[in-house]
């Protein structure tokens, strides 16, 4: 396969998943919201708190209304990771490859981008908030399907699930962090209702909220979400389902290129300490050294990472 | 014209159903009508499908072109316009009314589109070669020497059973007589046949049972023949060779068919900085290490194809290709230079051309043509210069020509300082009065669909490999605009499926 092609394959998987993420960091504060009303003037703000927008948004816009931050977050093609620059994106790959996608997933992509071109702020009152995330949310899953249903496993797939599941780890530590630190202002809330609902709508924007209770049960806590979101071997949106997964379409891809430099997961490389992380850690010891501290760790190996495989496999020029 | 005509002949049972649509018709004055004669019967080869025609409701073709439209725009098969913003991207609005060719039409057709391309091929393999027909003067030497299409760097690349044209694309028209005759050759890189394939596939998938009915010859084949001929052209000794298309990325006005054909026939679809030249061999850069190509079915032009020879400053090629070739350890299709016999100059020479190579008179006549360089001719055509259709010899697409009858005082004005100027950069011809077909031209005042004659042209594809293939059809292009004789895409063009039948 070109570098070229495995290069394209990987961003069109990427940016997918980052737009899908996209869609439900927005789900999971709207929940937040109707769920725990609250005298903050500005509720949208902590979304760009999160991803890191701030500044950007600051230099178009004046106050972080929700209609700025949704039309900001959601269209704007200025800001490069709104969903739609992300879509626009993931297609612009999909164009220069399409040739060894299935027509199915080409199709489902390219009418994804058509539909975003037709996105206007004021589909939002049309459709409501809830509606159009969800909508969204559900064509990623169809994404998804018609990339397991109609690509053949070899290594071209191998490299999208490198794009797909590094994206994941990363946002899934993103998102936890920032309930950590945004969403939780005062301390003596902490393990009370509010508390609990919010770590609900947290796991609900992963599509985590049934598959955690079919674990844990009823009670919310904590300790149990961090476990459930980070270290869950089963759950597809935990970071360790993403890690295991990452690691498995490497070292296939390294098998293919018989390339014989260094694995990626050799015990000593950023691979191979994200494994350990994720693996053989828990949430009551990340959670007493401190969760931020930890998150902020998995980040930074996920981009450790992208860059190792980028100069081993996908840098051509 | 008396469409109640035909209907009595091919289709008295289905008179009832004779639709308004059909019956408010009226055929072009002057033009030759590719479905109705003059008495408004149907011509060879529509007597089947027209009992059919008559009898599909206007609404049905509409509604089949609206689909067509949105299962182009779904699948992406647009083409980019160059001048719009880059990314732009467009479908090729397709028609939904079939032109029709009866097999016996199709048989001269096809014999003469294989001489015609075989005589060009001759033509560069003996310009880069020993020059015969130069030194014989039946065509001028200066004229080839100070073509833009000559390529010196393409002397001495001796192409595997001498193949240099291996796709050719021949533009045909037909005049108010009902001949066909070459307007156009194309044999650097014709495009096109993408949309010869996706209209059949969407033909067949909205009127499947009209398709099996009438007999309708195939043209799913073409990937696979191209691909056969690509093989052909691999250095000796190699038994699968690698083959691959060259494209110049995602905002080339063709990059959907680039795509198309490397999918159809499962070769990899490569950019220039995915290609490296070392040793004299040809690799791509793969997730694997470099893997050597055989075979490069190349879809940009000669000069940005190598930057040692070429423009210098192209970044779609690949350094040192034209020496891979000279030590023939790839080939390429087309071969450097062929522009030099699809040169709009070089087309009046090609009977003689074809005399000249293959002791034979040409099957397929072409518009008579006056070369400005040629001060005689230059002087009688500036004479009435109204009357003639300018053509620029460089350009390609339809870009520069100017129709005499149909141009402004001014743009005549300029063209005749323009020809005066540069001579040789230009040919006249006569306006050829180039049929209509019948076309579904949108709504009527009152709400209903209107069908009205449109001029349309025609691309058929040659290949030439060990032996000739020619796909058993073509491009029909169709000018939506009212009166408009231009065709291309770039240019407010549409398309309509063309049928060959079997029988």
């Amino acid at each position: 396969m070109l570098r070229r092609i495995a290069d394209h394959l990987f961003w069109m998987a990427r940016y997918l998943e980052r737009a899908e993420w996209r869609a439900r960091l927005a789900d999971v504060n709207y929940h937040l919201l109707v769920e725990t009303p609250t005298k903050d003037p500005h509720p949208w703000a902590p979304l760009l708190a999160i991803t890191g927008d701030g500044e950007l948004f600051a230099k178009y816009y004046d106050a972080p209304s929700e209609t700025d931050v949704l039309d900001f977050f959601t269209l704007q093609t200025r800001n490069p990771s709104s969903i739609v620059s992300c879509v626009n994106a993931a297609r612009e790959n999909a164009r220069s490859l399409r040739h060894r996608l299935s027509s199915e997933l080409w199709l489902e992509i390219n009418t994804l981008y058509l539909d975003a071109q037709q996105w206007m702020p004021a589909v939002f009152d049309q459709q409501g908030v809830y509606a159009f995330f969800n909508e969204l949310r559900n064509r990623f899953h169809r994404l998804s399907g018609i990339s397991h249903a109609t690509m053949p496993r070899d290594v071209e797939f191998d490299f999208m699930t490198l794009g797909t599941m590094l994206e994941r780890a990363e946002n899934v530590s993103r998102m936890l962090d920032s309930k950590y630190h945004y969403l939780l202002p005062r301390l003596e809330d902490v393990g009370g209702p509010i508390d609990r609902m919010q770590w609900a709508a947290v796991l609900r924007s992963a599509s985590a909220l049934e598959a955690y209770r079919r674990v844990y049960g009823n009670q919310i806590a904590v300790a149990r979400v961090v476990e459930f979101l980070l270290f869950d071997e089963a759950f597809p949106r935990s970071a360790r389902f993403a890690v295991d997964r990452l690691q498995a379409a490497v070292e296939r891809i390294e098998h293919t290129a018989h390339s014989g430099e260094p694995a990626v997961f050799a015990a000593d490389s950023p691979g191979g300490k994200l494994a350990f992380l994720l693996r053989e850690g828990n949430a009551e010891a990340v959670i007493a050294a401190g969760l931020h501290e930890f998150l902020m760790e998995v980040q930074d190996l996920c981009a450790d990472i992208g860059s190792v495989i980028f100069d081993k496999y996908l840098r051509f020029e | 014209m008396a469409i109640q005509t035909a209907v009595t002949e091919v289709a008295a049972s289905k008179l009832s159903s004779l639709t308004p649509f059909w019956a408010a018709y009226k055929a072009h004055a002057d033009a030759f009508d590719e479905m109705f004669n003059r008495q408004g019967a149907p011509r060879a080869g529509y007597s089947r499908v027209l009992a059919e025609f008559l009898a599909t409701h206007a609404d049905r073709f509409d509604e089949i072109r609206a689909r067509a439209d949105r299962m182009f725009l779904n699948e992406g098969v647009t083409f980019n316009v160059y001048g719009d913003s880059a990314g732009a991207e467009r479908i090729f609005p397709f028609d939904p009314i079939p032109r029709v060719i009866d097999a016996g039409t199709w048989a001269n057709l096809e014999a003469g589109l294989i001489q015609r391309v075989r005589a060009l091929n001759a033509f560069v393999a003996d310009v880069y070669g020993e020059g015969c027909i130069l030194k014989d003067e039946v065509v001028p030497a200066d004229l080839i020497k100070t073509s833009p299409q000559f390529r010196r760097a393409a002397a001495g690349i001796k192409p595997p059973h001498g193949a240099h044209i291996t796709v050719a694309g021949i533009d045909l028209v037909r005049g108010a007589d009902g001949e066909f005759r070459v307007l156009e050759d194309n044999v650097r890189t014709p495009s096109g046949v993408s949309y010869v394939i996706k209209n059949r596939l969407v033909m067949t998938r909205l009127v499947p049972e009209l398709m099996r009915e009438v007999g309708v010859r195939s043209v799913e084949h073409y990937p696979a023949d191209l691909l056969a001929s690509l093989c052909e052209l691999a250095p000796s000794g190699v038994s699968r060779p690698v083959v691959a298309l060259l494209t110049p990325g995602v905002y080339n006005s063709a990059f959907f068919e680039h795509v198309f054909l490397s999918q159809q026939m499962g070769i990899e679809l490569v950019e220039g900085r995915d290609l490296v030249c070392m040793d004299h061999k040809l690799y791509m850069k793969t997730v694997g290490g470099l893997r050597q190509v055989d075979v490069l079915y190349r879809r940009i032009d000669d000069d940005f194809l190598d930057p040692v020879v070429f423009r210098p400053d192209s970044l779609l090629g690949v350094p040192g290709l034209t020496s891979v070739l000279r030590a023939g350890n790839a080939a390429i299709a087309n071969g450097i230079g062929t522009g030099v016999a699809d040169d709009k100059a070089v087309y009046a020479y090609t009977p003689a051309m074809i005399r000249y190579y293959l002791g034979e008179d040409a099957i397929l006549p072409i518009v008579q043509t006056y070369l400005m360089r040629d001060p005689d001719m230059r002087a009688m055509v500036l004479r009435d210069i109204d009357q003639f259709v300018l053509k620029p010899t460089g350009e390609s697409g339809g870009y520069g020509v100017v129709i005499g009858p149909k141009a402004s005082d001014r743009e005549l004005a300029e063209t005749r300082e323009r020809i005066q100027r540069d001579p040789a950069g230009f040919v006249a011809q006569p306006v050829v009065q180039i049929s209509t077909h019948p076309t579904i031209c949108g709504h009527r005042a009152d709400g209903a669909v209107e069908v009205a004659p449109r001029h349309i042209d025609f691309r058929p594809f040659v290949l030439l490999g060990e032996r000739p293939r020619v796909l058993p059809g073509g491009l029909t292009r169709v000018a939506l605009r009212e009166g408009s004789l231009i065709v291309n895409s770039s240019q407010g063009g549409g398309s309509k499926d063309t049928w060959v039948m079997a029988a």
